[in-house]
């Protein structure tokens, strides 16, 4: 049985969701989800093309991104560890962190505390799920470029987020699998950028405003809890922007015929799904779309490869991407490549 | 980067410090006396469990013993008057149930909200307790979760026609763990220990020991949050 750790986007989602599920007592302001426990609310089978069935839940962590914008980073914390206690309780073989829930882990460095109450946790129970999302991103620039007639050997693409977990590995497979004319690298920490430079042996370092009017394609991979303003008029046009943020509401900000964004990190499965959480998050498809972080979890279920595939920073290669992109053809998912 | 595993530096033997653990101290020792008492009286409506309910009820009163030599070491006297006003509901309560011969009412009382209540206050105590008082609640919190564990048992073999009065009780107790909290919170966070963590660890032990007795998801999120304001 597998595990996937979830949130909601904001509190006011939150208290619609308590709503409309009947839960009135969870109506309440951000201090009341600063004490709410998390919960598995759905239990499902998922099955492969190949015919195989296997079982997994959904556990509601009940974190909030709020929670990160007004510093409560102990409540953020805490709520992480007391999910995986719960996955962990729950003999789950491998579990996914989704959302923000992965970020927290890493940059808290959360692996250092192995003992939450009662519970101990294994690491090489859980996965941040990030290979298979920096796979799918990437696949994502491939196929969507092409559809849009967007020719990536005559193209510079801008990497928002470049020196993380999954922004760094897009850059390694555009690198090595692409022979795209400019990659530009675009994050915070100058260090990280140097570093990430180096060891591409390529791309070229800009800030956020100089980099976009620049891009034909952009790759928005920042974790950060707030969303991005960009100006459409600014931009190249046509633009393909692969919105792998979370939430994904850059299309809301932009309303012109060719600047184009695209859901990132989402796939498609082929057979439908039995479960409710996708349709509490949006998805448009809810029975067979959702995050590829998740999918990494349902695919190692698959595969029986129970242990942390992702895990650490900037540790995500491009064979390991290439693993579990040919884990994910085979059990029938693929990369969403409709706006 | 924020560090996590900031412990705050505590001082022990500031006046501050030892004027809130009086009170905490003091709530501590009684939960444990109340429920030595509470399981012996259990004893009474459960006669084929009269053993194992007096060996419960003693393991509190080895506890009780335990945080009053954590009182001693920090020379702290136990504000035991005000302790007794804490319980005053709860204790009310439960003698009420048991004097009408409510089994069901006496377990959700003691065997689950004071229960995990005690193992949410050790949780969220243990890791900024003094190294005596450490020790000390490391061993008990061990003991609580088998009484968690009895309650659960019982009531999971006797769910079905045990359900309703449940509902009810938690109805009616719930809202007073929450005042019960509420009142403790200065002191609480003067020893470092703060009221959402306390509120999320309650919920979290009473909500699996709800589930563990047969309820299904959707209710225990429900009525383990009841009256939470």
């Amino acid at each position: 049985m597998f595990g996937l750790i979830g949130h909601l986007t904001s509190l006011e989602h939150a208290q619609k969701v308590a709503v409309s599920l009947g839960l009135t007592e969870y109506n309440q302001d951000l201090d009341f989800w600063c004490s709410a426990p998390p919960q598995i609310i759905d239990n499902f089978h998922v099955t492969s093309v190949t015919g195989q069935v296997i079982e997994g839940k959904y556990i509601e962590s009940c974190f909030l991104p709020e929670m990160l914008i007004s510093r409560r980073i102990k409540t953020a914390i805490r709520k992480i560890l007391n999910s995986m206690a719960l996955a962990e309780k729950s003999n789950l073989n491998i579990t996914a962190l989704g959302g923000f829930t992965s970020v927290i882990f890493e940059e808290f460095n959360l692996k250092e505390n192995n003992q939450v109450r009662n519970v101990e946790l294994d690491y090489n129970h859980f996965t941040t799920g990030n290979t298979h999302t920096a796979y799918v991103i990437a696949r994502q620039v491939e196929e969507v470029s092409n559809q849009l007639g967007i020719d990536l050997s005559r193209s510079t693409v801008a990497v928002c987020g470049a020196t993380g977990d999954i922004g760094s590995a897009v850059c390694r497979w555009l690198e090595k699998k692409n022979n795209i004319e400019e990659l530009l690298l675009v994050a915070r920490n100058q260090e990280r950028l140097n570093n990430l430079q180096a060891e591409l042996g390529r791309g070229k370092i800009v800030s956020l405003e100089n980099a976009l009017p620049l891009a034909d394609i952009i790759v928005w991979v920042a974790s950060i809890p707030k969303g991005l303003e960009i100006m459409a008029d600014t931009l190249k046009k046509p633009c393909l922007i692969i919105d792998g943020g979370y939430p994904k509401n850059l299309d809301s900000k932009f309303d012109h015929p060719d600047v184009h964004v695209l859901k990132g990190g989402i796939v498609e499965h082929s057979l439908d799904i039995d479960w409710k959480i996708m349709e509490i998050v949006n998805m448009d498809v809810p029975s067979r779309q959702m995050f590829a972080c998740f999918a990494e979890a349902i695919l190692l279920e698959f595969e029986q490869w129970h242990s942390s595939f992702s895990w650490g920073r900037n540790m995500i290669t491009v064979e390991k991407m290439e693993r579990i992109g040919a884990a994910s053809i085979k059990h029938g998912f693929s990369p969403l490549t409709t706006f | 980067m924020q560090k996590l595993a900031e412990r705050p530096e505590l001082n022990f033997s500031s006046k501050e410090y030892k004027d809130s653990y009086s009170r905490i101290n003091a709530i501590v020792i009684e939960g444990e006396q109340e429920a030595y008492e509470n399981y012996g009286q259990l004893a009474e409506l459960l006669p084929e469990l009269k053993e194992e309910l007096i060996r419960l009820a003693k393991m509190e009163y080895k506890h009780k013993k335990g945080f009053e030599s954590c009182g001693n070491n920090l020379q702290v006297k136990p504000d035991l008057e005000y302790a007794k006003k804490f319980f005053a509901d709860l204790h009310g309560n439960f003698q009420k149930a048991k004097a009408e011969g409510k089994v069901v009412t006496c377990l959700l009382i003691q065997s689950l909200i004071i229960e995990a209540f005690a193992i949410a206050a050790y949780n969220i105590y243990i890791p900024v307790a003094d190294p005596f008082a450490k020790k000390i609640t490391e061993g008990v919190v061990k003991d609580e979760y088998l009484h968690l564990n009895f309650g659960e048992k019982w009531l999971g073999e006797h769910f079905e026609e045990s359900k309703a009065e449940l509902e009810k009780a938690n109805h009616e107790n719930l809202p007073i763990v929450w005042r019960m909290l509420n009142e403790v919170e200065k002191d609480a966070k003067v020893l470092a220990m703060e009221k959402e963590a306390l509120v999320e660890d309650f919920m979290i032990s009473y909500g699996e020991a709800l589930g563990n007795i047969g309820f299904p998801t959707r209710d225990i999120m429900r009525m383990s949050a009841h009256g939470i304001r």
